[in-house]
């Protein structure tokens, strides 16, 4: 919690934007690595429905997840502009799937207001907050709660006490 | 005040020296006063003195100290080489080890009372006993006189000499040079300069003494000593400093210039100046120490992971090529060509690259075996066995990963070969065998493997034995036990629950633990197999992968997806008319050369979409022990050498997946784990009985 604290302390917060399931959502730009065009990815089976598999990033073997399917959205084509975002989230090099990827912005800490308790269907506990910039409306999302909340009872008899 | 580094380097050495003095002592008992071995095991006491000292361990130092005084006895001839000095010896060397680690923190409060009072002892035991250090041996004439500059000698020294002359001691002109890869040259210096103070008194040196024993200074210092011994042993003294690499001393006669006196020995290494890659020590200049650097494990990691994206852009560099030529056609001529030539070359040297690292991760079993001997010799005396255990093969190489895992396993069949396998010495004698028994441990390289045989010529163990265990615990059948080849019955031996130590050595004399042995062993993709004779011995052979980071895989594709298959568990494939697929409760199985080999399709197991069945369906029938299964697939695409990656942390440990590898083209394909996929298929024994 005092990360979160320490980062909305901060007078801006640089964000990286992007498309999913028509709505726009937000990361905080330290945690991405890079985004990358989608690629083949290597399917491995016996992981949690939203594990896409994994991808080789430069030797590097990365998992990749697919949002809408962490989020129960309706699952949206691949299309050009599909990306994948590379984030680092505790250590771990991990590839999400999204629509598109708009641009990076700068966002007034205190445009940033308290998620509410759902939006579209996604549990307040992945959100960090909702930023209103220019009438738009972007979701911050919490990576750690995206990608390991859920994990032990999904990853069945795994141990992942990273989060 | 020392840095981690330095203390790190104090470590690695005094790890060797430790080796160093085990070996010899080993060989001091085998060949009673071998005269080298004392050299050596003195030579080594003398360094950890030394740089322990400045360090400041005081318990290590004094400890040294004592057993110093007690080899120098032995290496002038007045104390005998005996059982007891030996084993006071050995326990000193124990001490040693506990000292290290309360040096790594892993033990607290050595108490070195007892050794250096038993070390004391044993030099009281000496017949002549001579009252302190041997008078310096008289000074011989100098000899003819040597060239270079008295520059350095100001009126100062000058007087200083002339008045040490007066009452009889000379003055030398000392050169040292310093190993090139020297990490601690102030230590170094300060044990040198700590050594010539013993002998005598050190006047002036260049650079100063100050900037010496910061490291200051180059290869090498000068300094003038004055001391009434002679020169020759001044330079022994010298050579037993490590890394150091020449000495060169002469005797300065005023007036004159200084006359040379070398020393018996020409510079004995190479000298240092014609090249830094010279490391070779000055002390055994006929052995040949291994030029080394120290690297991180995880800078051949990431230097192999650079060389794995070489590889795909040489790839894409192919793709890119035919692409143009497509594009440009008769156009392009020569550049074509020219592409063509520059991305054959970058694969060719980017393959020797990759061999290369692969090469740089290996170490020598010898880091393994070396402490075997000790351990073989304590147990035999423990037992009242007589043994003669011979090493084979310490230079063959395998991954660090490889050695770290295999020396366990290593140790508890060497236990049970001299626990349970070699007789004592009278049984051997009334069986008309030799009476001392032989243990042999021999490693070497067998294709793109390494194979380490333990093989004693004990009583060996008997097979029949080992089938009414089998059955007394019911782990088999009567009926299948009986009708089991010995060959296969030999290796029931490994089945968990089979034996605890009490219940079998009374009946074979075998089996302590032989599941973890083998557990460990096959956890390292390596395999181990039993061979026996009653009345002539046994023999544990055990083959391993060279290394864990590449296998050799077979390819095979099922769907659209490929994956490997580490070839060390795959026994064959086969071919075989889909009409002769059975079900048996449930399960697919095929008849094999008269054998029931239960079915797997990995496509149903891993969920993917059902394939059209075909005419003909190709299986892989994997082993893991005892156990085979066979997996349908779609195709075979072949052998390749593979490289292992992990999936990561996030994804955790997969069921059957043990990790993923990046194919030529920069896709990847997933390896199968066999043995969790042998296990989940749980091969009943039912089906064993029902061979």
């Amino acid at each position: 919690m005092s990360k979160t604290e320490r980062e909305l302390g901060s007078m801006e917060n640089q964000l990286v934007v992007f498309q999913l399931a028509e709505q726009t959502y937000g990361i905080d730009i330290a945690s991405v690595f890079e985004i990358i065009r989608m690629e083949t990815i290597t399917r491995v089976p016996r992981t949690p429905d939203f594990v896409e598999g994994v991808i080789n990033l430069r030797g590097k073997i990365i998992p990749v997840i697919d949002l809408c399917k962490r989020f129960n959205l309706a699952i949206s084509e691949r299309t050009n502009s599909s990306r994948i975002i590379i984030v680092d989230v505790d250590g771990n090099t991990i590839g999400m799937i999204v629509d598109a990827v708009s641009e990076v912005l700068r966002v007034p800490v205190d445009s940033i207001e308290p998620p509410p308790p759902m939006i579209h269907g996604i549990n307040a506990a992945y959100l960090r907050g909702i930023a209103i910039l220019d009438e738009k409306l972007i979701i911050l999302l919490n990576l750690d709660k995206i990608l390991y909340e859920h994990e032990k009872s999904e990853l069945q008899g795994i141990s992942l006490e990273t989060a | 005040m020392f840095s981690d580094d330095e203390i790190a380097v104090f470590l690695d050495e005094l790890e060797e020296k430790i080796q160093c003095i085990n070996d010899n002592i080993l060989i001091l008992e085998k060949e009673g006063g071998s005269r080298e071995a004392l050299q050596e095991i003195f030579r080594a006491a003398h360094t950890i003195k030394g740089s322990s000292g400045v360090m400041g361990y005081e318990k290590m130092s004094s400890l040294t100290h004592e057993m110093e005084n007690l080899l120098d006895l032995m290496r002038k001839g007045l104390l005998p080489v005996s059982g007891a000095v030996v084993d006071t010896l050995f326990m000193a060397l124990d001490t040693l080890h506990k000292l290290r680690d309360e040096i790594t923190g892993k033990d607290v409060s050595i108490d070195i009372g007892d050794v250096v009072a038993s070390l004391k002892k044993c030099q009281e035991e000496t017949p002549g006993r001579p009252a302190d250090r041997e008078p310096a041996p008289e000074q011989e004439l100098p000899a003819p006189p040597g060239g270079e500059g008295t520059a350095l000698i100001g009126d100062v020294e000058e007087e200083v000499i002339r008045d040490a002359e007066l009452k009889g001691y000379q003055a030398y002109w000392i050169d040292i040079k310093l190993d090139p890869g020297c990490m601690m040259k102030s230590v170094r210096a300060f044990l040198i300069f700590e050594t010539l103070q013993q002998v005598g008194e050190v006047i002036k040196s260049e650079p100063p003494a100050e900037e010496i024993q910061d490291g200051r200074f180059e290869e090498g210092f000068k300094v003038i000593l004055l001391t009434a011994e002679d020169p020759d042993r001044v330079k022994n003294l010298l050579m037993t400093v490590s890394e150091v690499a020449g000495v060169d001393v002469k005797q300065i006669v005023l007036g004159n210039g200084f006359e040379e006196r070398p020393a018996k020995e020409e510079q004995a290494g190479p000298v240092p100046e014609k090249k830094a890659a010279q490391s070779a020590r000055v002390e055994h200049p006929e052995i040949k120490t291994s030029q080394t650097v120290r690297v991180d494990v995880q800078r051949l990691d990431t230097l192999m992971n650079l060389v794995g994206e070489l590889v795909i852009d040489r790839t894409r560099l192919n793709r890119f090529a035919e692409i143009f030529e497509g594009r440009f056609g008769a156009d392009s001529g020569e550049m074509v060509d020219t592409l063509n030539e520059i991305s054959g070359h970058l694969g060719q040297v980017t393959g020797d690259l990759q061999e290369q690292i692969m090469k740089a991760r290996m170490l020598p079993v010898a880091q393994v075996f070396n402490r075997f001997p000790r351990m073989v010799r304590d147990l035999a005396q423990k037992m009242g066995k007589e043994i003669n255990f011979i090493v084979e093969g310490h230079e063959t190489e395998l991954d660090r990963n490889v050695i770290e895992i295999i020396g366990d396993p290593l140790i508890h069949l060497i236990r049970n070969a001299v626990d349970h396998g070699i007789e004592k010495p009278e049984a051997r004698e009334k069986l008309k065998k030799p009476r001392v028994g032989t243990l042999k441990l021999k490693a070497s390289y067998m294709e793109n493997h390494i194979i380490i045989t333990v093989q004693d010529d004990g009583r060996g163990i008997d097979p029949g034995l080992l089938r009414q265990k089998a059955v007394e615990k019911g782990l088999l059948e009567r009926e299948a036990a009986e009708r089991m080849p010995d060959r296969e019955a030999l290796n029931l031996i490994f089945m968990p629950g089979f034996s605890t130590a009490a219940e079998v050595s009374d009946l074979s004399g075998r089996g302590v633990g032989m599941d973890v042995v083998r557990s460990q062993i096959e956890q390292i993709n390596g395999m181990v197999d039993v061979v026996s004779t009653v009345g002539t011995g046994t023999t544990f052979t055990i083959k391993l992968p060279l290394t864990l980071a590449i296998i050799r895989a077979l390819m095979v594709e099922i769907g659209r997806e490929q994956f490997a298959f580490p070839l060390t568990n795959v026994v064959e494939t086969i071919s075989v008319p889909a009409g002769e697929v059975k079900k048996v409760r449930h399960s697919e199985v095929i008849l094999v050369r008269g054998r029931i080999l239960p079915l797997v399709r990995l496509a149903e197991i891993f969920g993917n979409e059902e394939k059209s069945e075909k005419e003909r369906l190709f299986v892989v029938v994997l082993g893991v022990g005892e156990k085979k299964i066979g997996v349908i697939v779609d195709k075979l695409l072949g052998e390749l050498e593979i490289v292992i990656k992990s999936l990561g942390e996030y994804l955790g440990k997969v069921p059957c997946i043990s990790g993923a590898t990046i194919l030529g083209d920069g896709q990847v394909a997933l390896i199968i784990d066999v043995r969790s996929l042998v296990k989940e298929i749980g091969v009943e024994e039912t089906v064993y009985a029902a061979c």
